[in-house]
């Protein structure tokens, strides 16, 4: 096709055929999606920079100017959630921990020790992923409240000891649970990594002399680290980002204890209406313990995702 | 009772429907190197794990130095196992490797089992690997350290289940030999399991060839070689593999589609009853010279004419592919080994000749050996 106007002396089609058209296409396509995913995210930041005024006057995407400019957003959004963010990570970095090594310890019994019925058991480990929340959501309140309050037990402990005060045993029984309904899901997680794995290690270190216990803690935990990297941050994530059994089981976001989720909505509205640079500073730094996350353990998270685990 | 005694009645083990292994009895003298071998998936590694206590059988019994095995923990058996993929573990230094084992064992101070690992790793010249990561060793290196791993527990019997299969060629020949030195020195009873039948006849003291679950024949490699007892014994063992040429037994002559060959009168003994047969001859049993005016006529009984399709060539030798004349088939009546000088032309005419002191008879339905190739005392294999 290039050859059509070669005898006019400029080979204009061969010019042309460089900007590959579909090329072109590709890279404008390309910019679009970024723009299309970076422009609500833009406009959150933007929104969190501005005044209430600024908010109302200006286009969302429009970086504030002048007067518009305000830190005061961040910094109220901040004092709001200090205390629920210290009741979140109180709650969320144990029950993660709790899950992922429970959900561990119950992939390698259920993967590389032989026992009768362990089908079974693993049957009733995948029914529990299928239980939905709403379900269980009465009976889990009655049975904290009624038949077992361990937040009222504990809670005169929690009084002498530093750093937590009473109320925070109310974040127990949801530590707890956390702890209980996450294991179905980190178990199948880890089942699938420790398939991966050469029966040979196992083997080896029975013939070596090794007790289960032994082969557990020695061999199969320090070989699973990639994948609980994996497991550690999909698990902290959906725990700190949980709605609905924190509100069931804390009651209020006026308590002491109430934890980011259950803060969040609240932050910034009040009966005059909306302040959306204060909402939009909240949600931003709510989300910022999950990024940290992510960052800290992007490498295990990518070596594990690597090691066929995941 | 002697220490490293090993004796199998009658293992059988079943996974749900299969019988990986059936009705197995072996004794396998105490220090004596004993290899298993057989195509993929005969059971030789279910033998094997059976006696680690990494499978329970599901009938028969196992003993090793008189006690009764069956049900005991592999880490009460006083065994040691080398793995194909070494299963060294990959997050601990080798010495951490080497002395994992030792942990369990009473008896060691923690000095002790450092010297002892020390010891044993030099005696396998790895001391400046004692501190690098699994990762960081070659194929060779790794499997060093498995044999340290195994070595260093002081076991009354090693288990090796392929070890040397992931090495090059090289390599492995190399450990063939070590490994041999290395059982002759801590005087282990050994049971090692290959598919690879070099590595079968150039270790043991002892060959158990197995086959669908089923011992086929256990003896010195040589007897193997020589006396195999049935077809499948007699093609597994040797490389290239023994010809087989089917046919009927027809008062005391043996007659294939295209070959006829008159049994002398020892073979005709030996075969006598039995209709269809199958004439085993050794490729370098089969002597070849070149046909260039010869004629028919002039053959003898044991003597035929035959074209080469294709030469092997390997330096020291020749493998030669012979056809019948006749035969338009495309696969070879007959492999021989011709020495590396003897050169023939592809599609020439040869005159074959097969003495009747090397043939091999089989019954063509049971596949038993009737008759095995002679060695008296004055053939070249004199100790059989």
């Amino acid at each position: 096709m290039s050859q059509s106007t070669s005898d006019s002396g400029i080979d204009v089609a061969s010019f042309v055929e460089e900007f590959n058209l579909a090329r072109i296409g590709q890279y404008v396509l390309v910019i679009l999606f970024i723009g299309f995913f970076l422009a609500p995210l833009e406009t959150g930041i933007m929104t969190a920079l501005k005044t209430n005024e600024a908010v109302a006057r200006t286009i969302p995407l429009a970086p504030p100017t002048g007067e518009g400019f305000t830190w005061g957003n961040l910094q109220f959004a901040l004092e709001q959630l200090s205390g629920a963010f210290f009741n979140s990570l109180f709650m969320a970095i144990p029950a993660t921990i709790g899950s992922v090594l429970f959900g561990s310890m119950a992939a390698y019994g259920l993967t590389m020790v032989r026992w009768r019925g362990q089908m079974l058991f693993l049957i009733l480990f995948l029914i529990g992923i299928f239980l939905p929340y709403q379900a269980v959501l009465v009976p889990l309140a009655r049975f904290w409240n009624n038949i077992f309050p361990l937040a009222s037990m504990l809670a005169p402990t929690f009084e002498t000891l530093p750093v937590v005060q009473d109320f925070h045993s109310n974040l127990v029984p949801l530590m707890i649970t956390h702890i209980a309904y996450g294991i179905p899901i980190c178990t199948i997680l880890f089942r699938s990594y420790y398939q991966s794995l050469p029966s040979s290690l196992v083997e080896a270190a029975k013939i070596d002399g090794a007790s289960i216990s032994k082969i557990y803690r020695r061999i199969v935990l320090p070989i699973s680290k990639p994948m609980f990297g994996v497991v550690f941050i999909y698990q902290f994530t959906q725990i700190y980002n949980e709605f609905l059994f924190a509100f069931t089981l804390i009651t209020g976001s006026d308590t002491p204890e109430a934890v980011v989720t259950l803060i969040l909505p609240a932050v910034g509205a009040s009966t005059s209406g909306i302040d959306f640079g204060i909402r939009m500073s909240a949600a931003f730094l709510a989300a910022i313990p999950t990024l940290i996350i992510y960052v800290a353990f992007a490498e295990q998270f990518a070596k594990g995702l690597r090691t066929g685990g995941g | 009772m002697t220490m490293g005694e090993i004796v199998i009645e009658n293992l059988t083990k079943e996974f749900g429907e299969t019988t990986a292994v059936d009705d197995l009895s072996l004794d396998i003298a105490d220090s004596e190197f004993l290899v298993l071998v057989g195509p993929s998936g005969c059971g030789k590694s279910t033998t094997l794990r059976c006696l680690a206590g990494l499978e329970t059988p599901t009938a028969g019994d196992i003993y090793i130095a008189g006690d009764h095995m069956n049900y005991r923990v592999p880490q009460n058996r006083d065994i040691a196992m080398v793995f194909q993929d070494y299963a060294l573990y990959p997050h601990m230094t080798v010495r951490a490797n080497m002395r994992f084992g030792l942990e369990e064992e009473e008896g060691y101070t923690k000095a002790e089992r450092e010297a002892r690992v020390e010891e044993i790793a030099e005696t396998l010249g790895i001391s400046e690997l004692l501190d690098r990561k699994p990762d960081e060793l070659s194929g060779g290196q790794q499997q060093r350290v498995a044999l340290g791993r195994a070595i260093v527990r002081d076991p009354e019997v090693f288990l090796m289940d392929e070890p040397l299969s992931n090495l090059d060629a090289k390599l492995r020949a190399e450990m063939r030999t070590e490994l041999q030195q290395l059982q002759h020195r801590f005087d282990v009873t050994t049971v090692y399991v290959t598919h690879n039948q070099t590595e079968a006849m150039t270790m043991s003291d002892r060959v158990a060839v197995m086959d669908d679950g089923h011992l086929q024949q256990v003896g010195p490699p040589l007897e193997l070689y020589h006396a195999p007892e049935n077809r499948f014994v007699a093609g597994f063992i040797g490389e290239p593999m023994m010809n087989f040429v089917e046919g009927r037994n027809e008062g005391g002559r043996f007659v294939g589609t295209y070959v006829e060959y008159p049994f002398d009168a020892t073979i005709r003994d030996a075969v006598d009853g039995a209709d269809d047969v199958v004439l085993g001859v050794r490729p370098e049993d089969i002597a070849v010279s070149t046909a260039d005016g010869v004629d028919e006529s002039d053959l003898g009984a044991h003597e035929f004419l035959m074209h080469v399709s294709v030469i092997e060539p390997h330096g020291d030798q020749n493998v030669l592919h012979l056809n019948h004349p006749d035969d338009t088939a495309e696969d070879d009546l007959l492999h021989a080994l011709t020495g590396g000088t003897d050169i023939f032309e592809q599609g020439s005419e040869v005159v074959v000749t097969i003495d009747p002191s090397h043939v091999h008879v089989f019954d063509g339905e049971s596949g038993d050996a009737l008759h095995n190739r002679r060695i008296g005392p004055e053939a070249e294999v004199t100790n059989v």
